[in-house]
């Protein structure tokens, strides 16, 4: 009962923390400069062509009139029209965003695959040598380019050995999906790698020095259930919160990632709608981005309290 | 723990084979279907397009319509004539057609049993709804290819066009790709929203599928009139953002063909025995804006300095050796209409310099030049300029900006000079002549110069019927411009393309426009 009503507290604080995200975005992209008739309509549209386009598209009304009408649409749950394709917003996310989504779970399975057991042994073996190569490991990890790493290994397995797609977005199947998904989910999932390998290191590395281990130590509980319950689980709180930070930031899609593996994601529709001022585009994936970001903020809050019933919901 | 752990990493490995084996297998087999049996052509019938940017729209005459959209729409529609490859106007839904003396009349014969990809047949109807549309439509960037025509009435044999003024290049017009016959039921059926996505036209394909993001595919017309074409069942457009990736996509075989191949990658396909490199003939030229609304360059002697400041030579190598330095308004592609008699300016800093003295400047004369940002032909064109002119006595500075911003920028009159592309659309000078002396048009290409003997005698060219006099006044406009100098042209280009070595039939024309038609892959 506790959890439910922090539950509810917390979905209700996300509404003005939307409306006002929603008012920001709304006259930031709007005064950053810029016309989206011309964008659209080219270099060669005539003034009456970018009249014509404003009229119908409403850009000619006062400012505060466009965010009523576009605040109206969305409480009647429409995100708009693209200004740009003349396709219903809602539409060109779901086409993007289950692509995203799928990437970010193939990425996050990646991370938390290879980064559970290397971090962990590193943590274990502090300064010894295979401390010492999962470091330098997770450095080389950090410091190379994911652009580079992605045309790295589609030369590779695309190209060379023809193992796996050269980029692209097969949808036809799941097996195809995945085809499509392996190399990026790799490129994109090396630095979180890293980040978590670290992390879990030092996590365990502090945790293993702490009081409450020795004592556990002392009162004969065995040494793997001293491992698993007091060092392994206390070490996860650290490492779930950096994975659901960054789980959240890959659901924004990788514009980088994206475009060198020719995926139909969010985070180059994101950046095409900026660079093309396609307002509701933007205003809507801006708005979806802050929900999202807060849920899962929300539902990590939660699983701390199944990793450590210190945690409490009171205020 | 440790076991478990480990474990656990060899298990969830050894889960993730399966896919890359899966892919193996599967990656190894060709991307097209056809042409199995022993005895009968060993051709593909599918060919894939490895497409740089989704088209907005495909309709002809939708807002946003550009080089990216053109690439489909010329394979779905289709007009009265066309342009063969040595500029000669060829019939296509028309077969034949006269023009009054006056050349303000022009009377179309139509070629019969013409049908829309849905099977019902192209009427007068159709004809007269999709002239005055490609005339009237308030969002088209391509209105003045048609602002000429008066009416249009027309049977189901023939089209009979007139015109409000006598207009010399009007058949080339009608050679353009939105002076296309469209369906009137169709339009009215979908919606004009829906229009651009569901388009419907006599063209040797209609459109199969448009997975947004993803790829776009084309299927032949199962009515089209021009027996034995299409020779490729399908067209399918991969969508693919960045250059590289099209590149590694061809090399490995998931695409056939790809086209605007950044000069920069030339060399790579130029050294791959399985690809085709070909670089078609353009009318694409690079120039150098210079607003003559603001210092320093309202003062004509700056810009005429610019003249040997600019290094032409050194500029056109980022062309990868297909680049030609331009004197002329109008491409040397357009034979006659060019002015070949202009004088040739070469890299002289020294003379730059000394014109500037001669104006009265002393000290280095300041200038930025605002570029698109994130594009490396224009940080790479910027920064060569700034090398050249620093040494010529100008001190450039360059600004990066994003597109939005540049553009509103340049329309505004508020830059100093900026980098633009052109290419034409139609054979014939009076486009690019437009659209740089005429003023109300985009201010004498954003340059903000007023000429009105220079606009009235495009007016003139426009008109003039006597061809003879014609490429006169238009040589004589682009000496104009030339003195001006407000638009200084830098170099020419080809269109690159490359291609799978068993792909053949791929031709460009001048203007960057294709047809897929006898496109044919071997298997």
């Amino acid at each position: 009962m506790e959890r439910l009503n922090y539950c509810v507290r917390r979905v209700l604080q996300i509404i003005p923390v939307l409306f006002i995200i929603s008012v920001v975005i709304f006259f930031l992209m709007r005064f950053i400069g810029g016309d989206p008739a011309v964008m659209v309509l080219g270099d060669k549209a005539t003034s009456e062509a970018i009249a014509a386009f404003h009229q119908r598209a409403g850009l000619d009304d006062p400012l505060p009139i466009q965010y009523v009408r576009y605040m109206r649409d969305i409480l009647h749950g429409n995100l708009g029209t693209s200004l740009s394709v003349r396709r219903p917003v809602a539409e060109l996310i779901a086409i993007r965003f289950p692509v995203t989504v799928k990437l970010t779970i193939l990425s996050a399975i990646l991370s938390i695959l290879i980064s559970l057991p290397l971090g962990y042994l590193a943590g274990k073996y502090k300064d010894r040598p295979a401390d010492q190569g999962i470091r330098a490991l997770a450095l080389v990890f950090i410091a190379m380019p994911s652009f580079w790493v992605g045309l790295l290994l589609m030369m590779l397995f695309g190209v060379k050995l023809g193992w796996l797609p050269a980029g692209g977005w097969d949808s036809t199947n799941f097996w195809t999906q995945c085809r499509s998904l392996l190399l990026p989910a790799l490129t994109h999932s090396l630095s979180l790698i890293a980040l978590l390998m670290r992390d879990l290191r030092n996590s365990v590395v502090d945790i293993s020095r702490m009081d409450y281990v020795d004592f556990a130590r002392s009162k004969g509980i065995p040494e793997g259930e001293v491992k698993s319950r007091h060092i392994f689980r206390n070490a996860l709180i650290s490492y779930v919160t950096l994975l659901s930070i960054r789980i959240a930031y890959m659901l924004g899609g990788s514009v980088i990632t994206e475009s060198v593996f020719a995926l139909p994601g969010i985070g180059k529709l994101m950046i095409d709608s900026i660079f093309g001022r396609d307002y509701a585009v933007v205003q809507s994936l801006v708005l979806i981005f802050a929900a999202m970001v807060m849920v899962i903020n929300l539902l990590t809050d939660i699983l701390y309290s199944f990793l450590d019933p210190r945690v409490s919901y009171h205020e | 723990m440790k076991k478990t752990l480990l474990a656990l990493a060899a298990v969830s490995l050894f889960a993730l084979l399966p896919v890359v084996a899966g892919g193996a297998s599967e990656s190894s087999a060709p991307v097209s279907q056809g042409g199995t049996a022993a005895t009968a052509p060993k051709y593909a019938d599918q060919i894939v397009v490895g497409k740089l940017s989704e088209p907005l729209t495909l309709d002809p005459n939708g807002a946003g319509v550009g080089g990216s959209e053109v690439g489909v729409t010329q394979q779905v529609y289709e007009g009265l004539v066309t342009v063969g490859p040595d500029g000669n106007i060829l019939p296509l839904l028309a077969t034949d057609w006269t023009i009054s003396p006056d050349g303000m009349t022009y009377t179309f014969n139509l070629r019969p049993g013409v049908k829309f990809s849905d099977g019902t047949p192209v009427t007068g109807d159709d004809w007269v709804w999709s002239l005055y549309r490609a005339r009237d439509y308030e969002e088209s960037s391509y209105r003045f290819i048609a602002e000429m025509i008066d009416t249009v009435e027309a049977t189901d044999s023939q089209v009979v066009i007139t015109l409000k003024k006598p207009a010399a290049p009007f058949l080339y017009d009608l050679a353009n790709f939105n002076m296309v016959v469209g369906s009137k039921k169709h339009w009215e059926a979908v919606g004009d929203a829906e229009f651009g996505n569901q388009p419907l036209g006599t063209g040797p394909y209609m459109l199969e599928s448009w997975n947004r993001g993803e790829s776009l595919t084309l299927v032949a017309n199962p009515f089209y009139w021009d027996a034995g074409y299409p020779k490729t069942k399908r067209i399918r457009y991969n969508l693919i953002s960045d250059d590289n990736t099209r590149l590694m996509q061809l090399q490995s075989g998931q695409v056939d063909v790809i086209n605007d191949v950044p000069y920069s990658l030339l060399p790579m396909i130029r050294n791959n025995k399985n690809l085709n490199l070909d670089v078609f003939e353009s009318t694409q030229i690079r120039y150098l804006i210079l607003n003559t609304t603001l210092e320093p360059f309202n003062d004509p002697a700056v810009r005429r300095a610019m003249y040997y400041a600019l290094n032409k030579e050194e500029l056109s190598t980022l062309a990868g050796g297909f680049g030609k330095p331009v004197v002329a308004l109008v491409s040397p592609t357009e034979g006659k209409w060019c002015n070949l008699d202009l004088p040739v300016t070469t890299y002289n800093p020294e003379k730059s310099k000394q014109m500037l003295k001669d104006a009265g400047y002393t000290e280095p004369v300041k200038f930025t030049i605002s570029v698109s940002a994130g594009s490396t032909f224009y940080e790479q064109a910027a920064t060569l300029i700034k090398s050249e002119v620093d040494k010529a006595g100008f001190d450039c500075t360059i600004e990066l900006m994003e597109r939005a911003s540049l553009s509103a920028k340049y329309r505004g009159l508020q830059h100093q000079c900026t980098l633009l592309m052109w290419i034409d659309d139609i054979q014939d000078p009076s486009e690019v002549t437009g659209w740089t002396v005429d003023y109300d048009q985009c201010k004498a290409w954003y340059t903000g110069l007023v000429d009105q003997p220079l606009e009235d005698l495009n007016a003139t060219a426009f008109k003039e019927l006597d061809e003879t006099k014609r490429i006169q006044m238009y040589h004589e406009i682009q000496q104009r411009v030339y003195d001006n100098a407000n638009v200084i042209p830098l170099y020419s280009n080809g269109f690159a393309w490359a291609e799978n070595k068993k792909v053949s039939g791929v031709s460009v024309n001048m203007f960057g426009v294709y047809e897929c038609k006898s496109w044919v892959k071997e298997l």
